[in-house]
């Protein structure tokens, strides 16, 4: 048989049964929910145009609601209009929250805190037919009262809104959950072979080397398909409801999150894989594999301060730094905020760092997976790695 | 034919094969027997490849084994080994597929086998809901599922109820008698292997200290035990120099003693009822040439 089939082998079982598995299942709803569920509350409490019911009493300031009704596309709200035939009729319909505001003869009536969007609306509507009516009263055509009161608004130009903040924390948050997830996988993978024996078994028949990249390529694509579910979930739910804005830099960012996933999880699925090969019981992965959790938890930190200060000092290290840098780049990418130079030298690094964990890992998985008994350190590891 | 050739092993300073050689024929049930340590584990661990020598080889058909013939031997470890969590056909058919069936191979040997092994019902369990003899049937299974050249066993009776050993036992002459697969199995129940193996080993300290078929070994040894039944009271020592009683009414000479000198001491004693060679059984054999040694 060729290695390449047994790779495949092992992959497709490493696929079928953590598919199956109740705690993949779980792990993927438990995301999607969470996912939509940012997604549905920030589509609630932003972007949406505004709705908001009007009321007027008697015939009111003559023009005022409808003044209001005309410029209601310029403030980005909707407003209905609703008669009440007197004013006590209408403050009791504000204080019951029936209508937003009531505007009377020389006031609008509201609840405290509806909103100052509307009210600067009405204020703005009643200085149009005030502002018209004296300056008709001075004998101006409808044409230049028009010009004088309604000029050509100033263009807004959005200049650096929609930082690319927010993309940037949900792809650091998103790599950090795959990548410790499926890091941490692979690792009680490894224990669980070495744990039941069955290690003992499946390399009668296959080398080390291909049951570890079975693993790690079964493993690795569930997580890719895992996260791909999340992200196009988050955005199939985000796009029609308008929640998000995303920024231009949304689809180079996806990008180079999957480009770093795949770096970033085969940079740790290797090293977890030797700190589950090092030991022999389940309970002892923990421990072993303390460090490099550690690890990943500081570049998740350094990750989120790099979401914020995309250009500091921190930042740009850690982009080359290679176990740091999966987190950090696509954070930085997501605030345009990443020279091209930087991203080439990271990613060169990053695969170089990748390759040389990928040799070590096989060396040291392939000399101590059949190893059984109290865990090994990892110094006597690398040294086995050494030996030829 | 298998062959191993001069095996060592040490795990630090802890000797566990010193120059081990034996060899099995083609269709031969091969008992391979010895105390605990005495390196039966390390033995097989290295024939099938997932343990390397110090020095020595393992042949097999004329050449040196290497890791496409090894991909041809079905193995049962000792501590067994099964994912916990994976259905027992799917996990048959895995297995299968990795020693280089094909898939649709696998799933018909799959069936075969757990048919024959009778856990055709179980098959779509999870291992982990079997009980014990259950998960050691699968454990067998997933040794013959890929039609192998050769079986090397460790343990495989332990822990089986009688009628698991009786379907093992048929199973094993079977794969040996019609297939002419070497069967190699360790075991410490020592009267199944004289009765099911054509040929044994028996190591001791990491070397051969008796090796062949089970019948020459017993000849081999027998005119050296004598059972001799006296009227009246049986338990008596002989005063005869080379001669210990080796159980009731059973003697055992050293060589060169000489059996007539033995009965004459009985008959001095009493009428002897009978004197007839006492050929011993395996178990005999087994605590002579580990007690010999020592």
């Amino acid at each position: 048989m060729t290695g390449r089939r047994a790779i495949f082998l092992t992959a497709r079982r490493e696929l079928r049964e953590r598919a199956r598995s109740r705690a993949f299942i779980a792990s993927t709803v438990v995301q999607v929910v969470i996912v939509l569920a940012i997604v549905i509350v920030s589509s609630l409490t932003s972007g949406d145009t505004e709705s908001f019911e009007v009321g007027t009493v008697g015939s009111g300031p003559a023009g005022v609601a409808e003044a209001a009704e005309a410029q209601q596309a310029a403030f980005d709200v909707e407003l209905e209009l609703t008669a009440f035939d007197d004013e006590e009729e209408a403050r009791a319909a504000v204080s019951d929250d029936e209508v937003d505001a009531v505007i009377t003869e020389d006031a609008v009536l509201t609840r405290p805190g509806v909103s100052d969007t509307l009210t600067a609306l009405v204020q703005q509507a009643s200085r149009v037919v005030t502002g018209s009516e004296s300056l008709s009263s001075e004998g101006l055509s409808d044409e230049e009262i028009r010009t004088a009161l309604e000029p050509k608004p100033l263009e807004v130009d959005e200049v650096g809104e929609e930082s690319g903040g927010g993309v940037a924390f949900v792809s650091s948050i998103l790599l950090y959950v795959a990548i410790i997830g499926s890091g941490y996988a692979v690792a009680t993978g490894v224990v669980e072979e070495k744990s039941t024996r069955v290690v003992e078994v499946i390399l009668s028949a296959i080398k080390p080397v291909h049951l570890l990249a079975g693993k790690v390529i079964g493993i690795g694509l569930l997580s890719l398909g895992q996260l791909l579910v999340i992200v196009f979930a988050g955005l199939a739910a985000a796009i029609p409801t308008g929640a998000l804005d995303l920024p231009d830099s949304t689809l180079p960012t996806a990008v180079l999150i999957a480009v770093y996933f795949v770096l970033g999880y085969l940079f740790y699925a290797c090293a977890f894989a030797v700190t589950g090969a090092v030991v022999s019981r389940q309970e002892d992965v923990q421990s072993s594999s303390g460090p490099l959790t550690l690890v990943l938890i500081v570049a998740y930190l350094v990750a989120i301060s790099a979401a914020d200060s995309p250009e500091s000092t921190l930042a740009v290290a850690a982009t080359l730094i290679p176990p740091l840098a999966p987190m950090i780049v696509p954070a930085r990418a997501a605030q345009d905020a990443l020279p091209l130079g930087e991203l080439a030298l990271s990613l060169v690094l990053m695969a170089l760092a990748t390759a040389l964990l990928l040799w070590i890992a096989g060396r040291v998985y392939d000399r101590t997976v059949l190893r059984m008994g109290a865990p090994m350190k990892l110094r006597d590891a690398l040294r086995l790695a050494r030996r030829s | 034919m298998l062959r191993l050739d001069d095996l060592s092993k040490s795990y630090g300073k802890t000797r566990a094969l010193s120059g081990l050689n034996f060899e099995v024929e083609p269709g031969q049930m091969f008992g391979f027997v010895g105390p605990n340590g005495a390196g039966k584990t390390t033995a097989m661990r290295i024939v099938i490849g997932v343990l390397a020598p110090d020095s020595g080889s393992v042949w097999w058909r004329d050449s040196e084994i290497d890791s496409a013939s090894r991909r041809r031997i079905g193995y049962m470890p000792e501590e067994r080994g099964l994912y916990p969590k994976m259905r027992v056909s799917e996990q048959l058919a895995y297995l299968a597929e990795l020693h280089g069936r094909s898939a649709s191979d696998a799933t018909e040997q799959t069936k075969r086998w757990t048919e024959r092994l009778g856990i055709a019902d179980r098959r779509d369990d999870k291992v982990e809901d079997l009980s014990l003899g259950n998960q050691q049937r699968v454990q067998l299974a997933a040794a013959l599922v890929h039609e192998p050249d050769l079986l090397i066993l460790d343990e495989p009776f332990s822990g089986l109820d009688p009628t698991g050993v009786d379907v093992l036992s048929e199973v094993l002459i079977a794969e040996s008698r019609e297939r002419e697969v070497p069967v190699v199995f360790s075991s410490h129940q020592l009267d199944l292997v004289e009765r099911l193996c054509d040929a044994v080993a028996i190591v001791k300290d990491g070397s051969l200290v008796a090796s062949g078929d089970v019948e020459e070994l017993r000849r081999e040894r027998s005119g050296r035990r004598w059972r001799i039944e006296l009227e009246g009271d049986g338990g008596w020592t002989p005063s005869l120099p080379g001669v210990r009683r080796a159980g009731d009414d059973v003697y055992e000479l050293d060589d060169g003693t000489d059996p007539q000198a033995l009965l004459d001491e009985a008959r001095a004693r009493g009428a002897v009822k009978s004197f007839t060679p006492d050929s011993p059984t395996l178990a005999d054999l087994f605590r002579d040439v580990v007690a010999e040694d020592s």
